[in-house]
This record gives C-alpha cells, sequence and structure tokens, in this order.
C-alpha cells in the first residue's frame, strides 16, 4: 500500500502494455477510399476498435509479417504510408511514383513491393530505408501483387496486358510471363506455393495457374466483374469477390467449380481470410462496410461498419 | 446542369466503347430525398427499368428484357447523345434495381497531351447506379446512388474528363431526377 511512487507509475505502465491492441490479435486494416482512413477492426470482436486518417486516397493494404506495420498505397499521394500497429498512428509517408495501388510485402518484410498503374512497373522498396532500390518494368497496368510463402517469387497481375508476371525476388527480374482472362487484377498464392488465383475482372472468370511456371490448370466462370480472390479452409476454398453482382463466388479447389454464390454487400472489393483459415472478410466499397463470410458453412455473419468507399486491395489481416 | 452535361454533344452519332480501365480512384455520389407520397406511388413512377421518362433530362428511352436482369435500355439525352444502360438486379419487394453503363456516346473529341480524346456525353467510366425507394410511413425516401470513374483513365486528366467533372455531372443527374420524381409523386 506504501509503494513509491515511481513503483506505481511503473506496475500502470506495465499493465498498460499488457493490455495494448498486440494482445488481442488479429485486426483487420480496412482502407477507406473516399473516407482517407484505414478502419481497423478487432477481429475476435467484430468492432472497427479505431479509425486513423490516412491522406492520398488510400487504397492497397499490406500487413508486414511481423504485425508491427501496415503498408497502405495512396494513389493520389504518389506512394504509400506506413501504419505503426502499436501506436495505431501513420509514422512515415513514402513517395513512389505517381501511380501507386497494388502493394505487398516480402515474406521476410524487408522489402515493400508497389505496383506503378500508370507506368507499367514495379519498384522495389527497402522496408527501413524507404528508398527504391529496384524499379521492374512489367506489363500495363499492374495492380494485385502476391508473394510466393517461401518469399521467392513476386507474382503481378497486369491489367491492360492480360497477363501475370512472375518476379524473381532473388535477381529482381521478370522470369516469365504468361496471359490469363482480360483484365487480371486481384491474385493469391496458395499456402504451398503451387497455384496462382487471379480475378479477371472483363472476362467474368478466374485463372487458376501452376505457380512454377505459370501454366494454365484452368479458367472458372464467376459473376460479374471479379476483383479479387482469398483461400480458405486449408486451401480448399476459394472466394472471389464480385464486383457488380454483390456477391462473392466460392471455388471449391479441387474440382475448380464454383460451389456457392453469397451475397454481401455492394461492390465487394478487397477480400482476405482471418488467420483462422475460416472466416473469410469482403471490403463493400459502396456500402461502407465489411461483410464476414464463414467458409465452413458458406454464409455471412456478420456485417461492419466501416468508412466512405472500403476498398482494401491486398493482404490485410495481421497475423 | 445541361450546361455541366452536355455542352458541346454534337458528335451524335460517334459511339465509343466505355473504356475498361479504372484509374485508381473511384468515385461516389449518393443522394436521397424525401417525398411526401406513399412509397408504392413513388415506385410505380419509376419501376419500370424500360421508361425513364420521368428523369427531364431523359428524351426517350427505348429497351429489350423488361424488367429482368440483363435487360438493356438506351437512353436518349435531348441533344441526341444516348447513354446504353444493362439492368443489373431487380428486386420489386425491397423498391429498388441496379443497372451499369454499357455504352455511352461522344460529347466532343478534345486533344489532350498531344492525343485526341472522345469525351463522353456523360464523362465517368464504369459507372454503375442503384435506386431504392424506401416507406417511411405515409412518405418515402428515395436514394441513388452511383459509383464511376472519371472518364479519362491516364494520369493527369485534361478538365473535361477530370474527377470534378465527373462529380458534378453524375450529381446534376441524380438531382434532377429525384427533384422531378418529388414533383411527380407529390402531384
Amino acid at each position: 500500500m506504501f509503494l513509491p511512487k515511481y513503483q506505481v507509475v511503473a506496475i500502470l505502465i506495465a499493465t498498460t502494455f499488457f493490455i495494448e491492441p498486440l494482445a488481442a490479435a488479429p485486426f483487420a486494416y480496412i482502407s477507406n477510399q473516399l473516407g482517407n482512413s484505414v478502419s481497423i477492426i478487432d477481429a475476435a470482436s467484430g468492432k472497427v476498435v479505431d479509425t486513423i486518417g490516412v491522406q492520398g486516397k488510400p487504397a492497397g493494404v499490406a500487413v508486414a509479417p511481423a504485425g508491427d506495420r501496415v503498408y497502405i498505397s495512396t494513389p493520389e499521394a504518389n506512394g504509400f504510408a506506413v501504419l505503426d500497429t502499436k501506436k495505431r498512428a501513420i509514422v512515415a509517408e513514402v513517395p513512389v511514383s505517381e501511380g501507386a495501388l497494388g502493394i505487398a510485402v516480402g515474406a521476410d518484410g524487408k522489402h515493400v513491393y508497389v505496383a506503378d498503374w500508370y507506368n507499367n512497373k514495379v519498384d522495389v522498396v527497402d522496408a527501413d530505408s524507404f528508398k527504391i532500390i529496384k524499379t521492374i518494368a512489367v506489363g500495363q497496368s499492374p495492380s494485385g501483387l502476391i508473394v510466393s510463402p517461401d518469399n521467392r517469387w513476386l507474382y503481378v497481375a497486369n491489367r491492360l496486358s492480360n497477363s501475370v508476371s512472375k518476379i524473381d525476388l532473388s535477381t529482381l527480374t521478370v522470369t516469365k510471363t504468361t496471359f490469363v482472362g482480360t483484365h487480371p487484377f486481384g491474385l493469391t498464392i496458395d499456402g504451398r506455393g503451387e497455384r496462382i488465383y487471379v480475378a479477371n475482372v472483363k472476362s467474368d472468370d478466374v485463372t487458376v495457374l501452376e505457380a512454377r511456371r505459370l501454366l494454365l490448370i484452368a479458367t472458372v466462370k464467376v459473376s460479374t466483374l471479379p476483383y479479387a480472390t482469398a483461400l480458405a479452409v486449408n486451401d480448399s476454398r476459394l472466394l472471389v469477390t464480385n464486383q457488380d453482382d454483390g456477391s462473392v463466388s466460392v471455388i471449391d479447389t479441387e474440382t475448380l467449380k464454383e460451389m456457392a454464390v453469397i451475397e454481401v454487400g455492394s461492390k465487394p472489393e478487397g477480400i482476405n481470410t482471418h488467420p483462422d483459415d475460416r472466416h473469410v472478410y469482403v471490403a463493400n466499397w459502396f456500402d461502407n462496410t465489411v461483410s464476414v463470410i464463414d467458409a465452413k458453412v458458406l454464409r455471412v455473419i456478420d456485417t461492419i461498419k466501416t468508412g466512405q468507399g472500403s476498398r482494401a486491395f491486398g493482404q490485410f489481416f495481421g497475423k | 446542369m445541361k450546361k455541366v452535361m452536355f455542352v458541346g454533344s454534337i458528335a451524335l452519332f460517334l459511339f465509343s466503347a466505355v473504356a475498361n480501365a479504372h484509374g485508381p480512384v473511384r468515385q461516389k455520389t449518393e443522394e436521397q430525398i424525401t417525398i411526401n407520397a406513399p412509397a408504392a406511388i413513388v415506385w410505380d413512377i419509376i419501376k419500370n427499368y424500360g421508361d425513364m421518362s420521368w428523369h427531364p433530362d431523359i428524351f426517350n428511352t427505348t429497351s429489350t428484357g423488361g424488367n429482368v436482369k440483363g435487360a438493356t435500355r438506351v437512353l436518349t439525352l435531348k441533344d441526341g447523345a444516348t447513354i446504353t444502360e444493362e439492368l443489373k438486379k431487380y428486386d420489386e419487394a425491397k423498391m429498388t434495381y441496379a443497372y451499369k453503363i454499357t455504352d455511352i456516346s461522344t460529347a466532343k473529341t478534345i486533344v489532350h497531351a498531344g492525343v485526341e480524346e472522345k469525351v463522353p456525353a456523360l464523362p465517368v467510366d464504369n459507372y454503375s447506379a442503384s435506386i431504392e425507394v424506401e416507406a417511411k410511413g405515409d412518405t418515402s425516401v428515395v436514394s441513388w446512388t452511383a459509383g464511376y470513374y472519371r472518364a479519362y483513365t491516364n494520369n493527369n486528366p485534361p478538365v473535361e474528363m477530370n474527377e470534378e467533372t465527373a462529380n458534378a455531372a453524375v450529381g446534376a443527374v441524380i438531382k434532377t431526377g429525384l427533384f422531378n420524381l418529388k414533383s411527380l409523386a407529390e402531384k
């Protein structure tokens, strides 16, 4: 009861530390493009616990593997913002180039990759110094980016070239480019790094590629304007946002057939899977909400109010 | 509003396919209006997808497919410009439907950054919208929302095809329509 003052302070600090956000992971970081903000959803409570202002029409999201930072592309600020997840504050704004949209971070957390929609390139940015260390020419209007789980490859969807490029992350060069459907946008890779799933906005389908040589495995028809893809339930189900249909198509990755269409909000865009591998979060641009889908039972179990123009294009879940 | 939207739409029969590129930032316009008339009466005015005569800027509508998803309509504006739209969703019970623009005629051609650019009569790209009537007792609330990109899909747009111009044009279309709907329903 007669603790010296500094001990009380120390205890308070320690207590505060332990109830800080880290304890309650995971969080989903949802970019609200028209609202110039990021909503932080605590997945345990299904509530937005914080909203952080981000200027420059935040679009793409990539959470660092360590979960300490979130990289958010800001097309109108020509680069990306760095969100410190402990402080819940923007700690840096990194200029990259004028069409910054798609964004990804290496599996080792050392590099941030930014696709430049206007200038047909991917910039490789050092995650410590924030310096551009290499610029890689790719196809036209590069959009979605995904890094392989072993951190050896970066895959890029080139929207106007109707292709996917594979970049070797040790040499930072394109090793192969292959045609897919019309206007590929978002893409994902399975846990073993064996398959790529690309949503083709214009041809209303998903191209399934063998990841090593980019050989075509299948083309699966979905609904209208598919935007992005996410895998769940041990990679057995692929979920695809259908922008124009307000729905998510679910594809059985074994039979490669559409097994369900789940109604979500209007203009669903970004989609990403909770680390529990079962719940899939979908940002509904038009409704300013996030739908939570239980990928096992295939229905929406929650709808969370976010901000104006929720886009969340990329890997927006902290592990 | 016609000043914003349709000035210079003289190239009546030059149709341009809606470009397919998305600039990075999609725009949104949302408007609501409270109408002192029951929802059923308001819905009755707008429910036929192939009849947009309730909107004062639309001179004529031709359509195929009725009120079924996939139906198309061609809206002819007073100056002859046309907008082609496809019905994407229709829900009679909820008194709502959604549609998207598939084609817009060219209003004029400008030179920007050394390249000829066709300015669409409605200066937008990849436009989709929905309209909904909601009953509020004896009155109703109509919500009309649209999502779209600016018409210019590359970097550094000309003023005729930038976001401000797109937002002004869409805002004008929606407001004009809602005001007129209110006056028709409250008659």
